[in-house]
């Protein structure tokens, strides 16, 4: 036995324990519908919703219109994904201003990415300036997107800098926009299998320091 | 307050009453009333007569002893009519002329009489010198399962008090039972924590017995099934639903193994009274097991006091455990110390002032974190004040509230190496507390308290970053050393992505979601309608996008995969619908090692399903016949039932038609040319006629085997029932050599189904038999099969995933880590 006193659990007595694990095949099927859900994968959810015969927790229409959105962000394509927030629920952008500067910061990296310097100009003097005298972190932001425009594309600017035009920052937008839409619907912003995958990590991080245990591959679902 | 002053060691007991009239109420063992019965629901809702001084503010309520409800028949002086129900000694305690409380000797402070914990004892039990701490049978359990919801009922008894000891008699204490605590209810594991140990618990008990029982089905000693450790009660664990999720038990368990919840602890029992060993001589405990008064004359010396603890250690399961004490009588000086300690800590000394105890201090405010320089921390307290103590496992924090205001956390690594037990200590004479493990309502709102710590603690794991090393089963530390696949920006949260949709995918293809499979996929990898296979694919994403086109659709990448899935796929629907035969021809088409695994077991359980099918079509086309009498007598035809049957027989050979053009392989054929596999299900077709092999349906088969128009519906329903039972026999005579107990039994349990007319309404074993479950477990068990003799998995990633991570979580909770009953995956995942 080694020096620690950690306990030793065997493979037999592991397995017997997982068995009694009580999970049923409608649950799972539930978890899989909440991820096809909140993930966007409305015509999986629909077929889904038929194999298993599962309700899906919101209208599958709605999951259309969010992947409406994302895309149009992900495209650049930041008016049109304004326009239809607001058509989804207009109290979504109202509500949060947070929200509606990271757009309206999103606009401004797009002209600036086409090389539309005039009109990024006028768009940070007329729609985000007002709006960082408002709040010092907004301020913040716009400084940091108009420093953009001193260092156009040079291989020079800081990472921080470079990174909005990245398409993690496109990325980053559309994640929170998805996260306010799904918020306005009552859904959770997150899919319960994420949670679970960060659960098992914590768990079995913390569980290697007191006990022997088999581990298991998750994506594998096999054992080590 | 006045009705405390009057006790004294003085007053007079009456010891009119019969032993067993006033020994401990039972405790409910029951989940479902420990769930649902709360203290603060029925001392709200049951109408209280108060007859008692509310001297006590707002524990007066709930003190109030002299109350019964109106409508039952307990009259006062009625002595007899009270025998017979439960019976809380404790709530006496306002009644003017009687304490129902143990005074003991206090010029003598030996040792205790009968130094045995009744608390426990869930069953009146008479007097025995041979009582044991904790009864290790679960034969008290069942006997109070009902009268969970009586047992606050305060009852009305003006004679009800202890019997003083005399002599040297044991002495029998009547506790006051209660259910789990409300806020108990934020713990994951709430079902196993108990305020009564009615349990088998017995740490020196071998593993084996444990497993024995266990294994059991209905004598399994855990009372409360624990979500997640629940064995099955019964070998069918998942036919309540679509089919089996779960592992197959391992076949051998007479191992030996760690300690735990498994190897010992099967609940967490919480205190529930004072202990009587574990209590220094000079204090005297209430037969109710709460009060606790200092009887003895003043400690002398500086340091001398007098603790007690609790009978139980806090389970550090229930996260935070909570209790609450009322200071009856401060004393003069008010040394008075409430706090926890550990069983190593000497009675003589108050709380805190030694390792391993903690304690908050009455005369100064002044808490001490083991030992005797303290700190500065809460306001002094005084008669008639509550203290509420807690530890809060998460943190290994503690925390105190006064009269319900909460005074902040307090000390460091309360409980993480030794079992806390509550523990209270006092000094002087006269002085006396009250505690409150959970018998009446909170002054404070504990609840609350720990659901927003509850919440804290959740949020806290979620947003503890994941570790791909460990989530791939290699070691933490590991990780450690070899960070950095993917330097700095490239979150986790692609990883997490990709992840998951490779579980999920691997999930709908294990159980045969096809179209959802496909759409899935085609989403994934096709239009860029996700986030993650947006257009853009810089240098950095470029090999991560490549890794993630293969996640989902590697599984299905060549077209064996695909044509394999759908033909596993078809097999399942065959089962589902009845087609036996359709189903063990693909199978041994495509799969036959299939039917060979385990000496033919799977052929076997499939033409056992097949006769059980045919007995089906025989009841149901003798049902025809009848409800075609009856319509013939009505409308005076006679050819309806023979349409009906037609077209039925119809739809059922179009149905098999139609599984035929989805397989491309041409098993139409390959059922007559058997495989050696098949043998003896081939014998059995060729006796029962080609015809049936032909059209697969067994109903349909009975339609070809009678010229369909001219032939009454009677005739079919008899060639159906003589098929039938042909089958039976060869399927009998052909497994009569084999012995093993499955067979037999599986056997036994198939022939059942012939003795009932319509064994789909008998309901019952034979219903479950014979009814649809029965082929979805078939179809579930035929697919875990194919795909173990494929070499995959017989579970799905995702669902091992679960199962692991509440392994992992209730071992967590075993151990003493407290955050895990704050990680409630039934109540996270599964409840919507």
């Amino acid at each position: 036995m080694p020096p620690s006193n950690k306990s030793h659990i065997r493979k037999e007595e592991w397995e017997r324990r997982l068995h009694d694990v009580h999970i049923s095949r409608n649950d799972l099927n539930r978890l899989v519908m909440d991820y096809l859900v909140i993930e966007g994968y409305k015509t999986a959810a629909e077929e889904f919703s038929r194999e298993a015969d599962l309700s899906p927790s919101v209208d599958l229409e709605s999951i259309e219109s969010r992947m409406n959105i994302r895309e149009a962000l992900q495209r650049g394509d930041v008016a049109e994904a304004i326009t239809r927030v607001n058509d989804l629920n207009p109290e979504i952008l109202d509500m949060n201003p947070a929200l509606y500067f990271r757009l309206q910061q999103q606009k401004l990296i797009e002209f600036i990415r086409q090389g539309r310097i005039q009109e990024a100009l006028e768009f940070a003097q007329e729609e985000l300036a007002p709006r960082g005298e408002e709040n010092p972190e907004f301020l913040s932001e716009l400084e940091k997107t108009m420093a953009l425009l001193a260092f156009e594309s040079s291989p020079l600017a800081p990472p921080a800098i470079a990174e909005l035009l990245s398409p993690g920052q496109r990325l980053k937008t559309a994640s929170a926009v998805n996260a306010a839409i799904l918020e306005s619907l009552s859904q959770a912003k997150e899919a319960k299998l994420v949670g679970m995958l960060k659960l098992m990590s914590w768990g079995a991080s913390m569980l290697e320091e007191k006990a022997d245990f088999p581990k298991l591959d998750v994506i594998e679902g096999t054992f080590n | 307050m006045s009705a405390r002053q009057s006790r004294s060691a003085s007053i007079p007991i009456p010891a009119a009453r019969n032993i067993e009239n006033v020994i401990s109420m039972p405790f409910s063992t029951t989940p479902s009333a420990l769930s649902t019965t709360r203290p603060r629901l029925i001392s709200n809702t049951r109408p209280l007569t108060v007859h008692g001084s509310p001297d006590r503010g707002a524990m007066s309520t709930s003190r109030t002893n002299v109350a019964s409800s109106p409508g039952r028949p307990v009259t006062s002086g009625s002595y007899s009519s009270i025998v017979a129900r439960p019976i809380v000694g404790s709530n006496n305690a306002n009644h003017p002329p009687f304490e129902p409380r143990i005074i003991r000797a206090t010029s003598s402070p030996a040792p205790p009489v009968n130094p045995i914990d009744t608390t426990c004892l869930p069953n009146p039990t008479p007097p025995a010198t041979a009582r044991v701490r904790r009864p290790s049978t679960g034969r008290h359990t069942n006997v109070t399962a009902s009268s969970a919801s009586h047992i606050i009922r305060p009852v009305l008894t003006p004679n009800a008090s202890i019997p003083a000891p005399s002599g040297g008699a044991s002495l029998h204490a009547s506790p006051q039972a209660f259910p789990r605590p409300a806020y108990l209810d934020h713990s994951a594991f709430r079902d196993l924590i108990r305020t009564n140990a009615t349990v088998p618990v017995q740490f020196t008990e071998p593993l084996q017995v444990q497993r024995t029982l266990t294994g059991t089905t209905s004598n399994a000693p855990i009372p409360a099934p624990y979500p997640y450790l629940r064995r099955a009660l019964s070998p069918a664990i998942d036919s309540d639903d679509e089919g089996s999720a779960s592992p197959p038990p391992p076949a051998v368990s007479n191992t030996t193994s760690s300690k735990g919840i498994w190897s010992g602890k099967a609940t967490f029992p919480l205190p529930t009274r004072w202990s009587e060993m574990d209590r220094h001589a000079s204090l005297s405990i209430s037969a109710d097991g709460r009060d606790l008064t200092f009887c003895g004359p003043s400690c002398p010396g500086d340091r001398d006091s007098a603790a007690a603890r609790a009978n139980e250690p806090i389970p550090p399961a229930c996260g935070i455990y909570y209790y609450e004490v009322e200071i009856l009588h401060k004393g003069n000086k008010g040394h008075i110390s409430i706090g926890f300690s550990c069983n190593d800590v000497r009675l003589s000394r108050l709380p805190g002032w030694e390792k391993h105890s903690w304690g908050y201090h009455a005369d100064d405010g002044w808490s001490f974190p083991g030992h005797r320089e303290g700190n500065p921390y809460g306001p002094v307290f005084d008669s008639g004040d509550i203290i509420g103590c807690g530890v809060d496992f998460s943190q290994n924090r503690a925390f105190y509230t006064k009269n319900g205001t909460f005074l902040g956390m307090v000390f460091e690594n309360v409980g993480t190496d030794l079992e806390v037990y509550p523990s209270v200590g006092l000094r002087h004479t006269g002085e006396s507390i009250r505690v409150n493990f959970g018998h009446e309502p909170f002054r404070f709102a504990i609840e609350d308290h720990v659901h927003s710590a509850k919440n804290r603690v959740w949020s806290n794991i979620q947003s503890t970053p994941i570790n791909w090393h460990v989530l791939r089963g290699e070691s933490a530390k590991y990780g450690e050393v070899v960070e950095g696949k993917k330097a700095g920006t490239h979150d986790e949260d692609d990883d997490a992505k990709e992840s998951l949709r490779k579980l999920v995918f691997g999930y709908l293809a294990h159980h045969g979601y096809l179209e959802t499979a496909h759409a899935f996929k085609a989403q994934c990898e096709g239009k860029p309608t996700t986030m993650e296979d947006s257009e853009f694919s810089d240098a950095r994403d470029d090999e991560e996008d490549m890794d993630m086109d293969e996640g989902p659709s590697g599984s299905l990448s060549s077209i064996d995969e695909e044509r394999s899935l759908r033909t596993r796929v078809n097999i399942m629907n065959n089962v589902l619908k009845g087609n036996i035969d359709a189903a063990l021809d693909q199978t041994c088409a495509h799969y036959p090692s299939v039917l060979e695994r385990e000496q033919g077991l799977m052929l076997f359980k499939l033409r056992c399903r097949k006769f059980v099918e045919l007995i089906l079509d025989a009841s149901e086309a003798l049902k025809k016949v009848k409800s075609g009498d009856a319509a013939s007598h009505e409308r005076g035809r006679d050819t309806t039932v023979a349409t009906k049957v037609d077209q039925e027989g119809g739809e059922m050979m179009d149905d098999g038609g139609a599984m035929d053009v989805d397989d491309p392989s041409p098993e139409a054929q390959t059922h007559t040319s058997n495989s050696p596999s098949l043998d003896v299900s081939s014998s059995t077709t060729s006796t029962t006629g080609k015809k049936e092999t032909t059209s697969r349906s067994p109903s349909s088969s009975s339609t070809a085997s009678s010229p369909s128009h001219s032939s009454s519906g009677s005739a079919l329903a008899k060639a159906a029932l003589h098929n039938a039972l042909k089958y039976g026999q060869t399927l009998e005579s052909d497994y009569k050599p084999d012995t093993r107990p499955e067979i037999r039994s599986h056997l036994k349990r198939t022939f059942g189904v012939v003795a009932y007319p319509d064994p789909l309404a008998v309901g019952g074993e034979v219903a479950e038999m014979a009814g649809q479950e029965a082929r979805v477990r078939l179809a579930n068990e035929l697919n875990q099969a194919i795909l173990e003799s494929q070499g995959k998995p017989a579970h799905p990633a995702l669902e091992m995933l679960y199962r692991q991570a509440a392994a992992c979580v209730a071992e967590l909770g075993t151990q003493g880590v407290g955050a895990a009953a704050f990680a409630d995956m039934s109540r996270e995942f599964l409840d919507s």
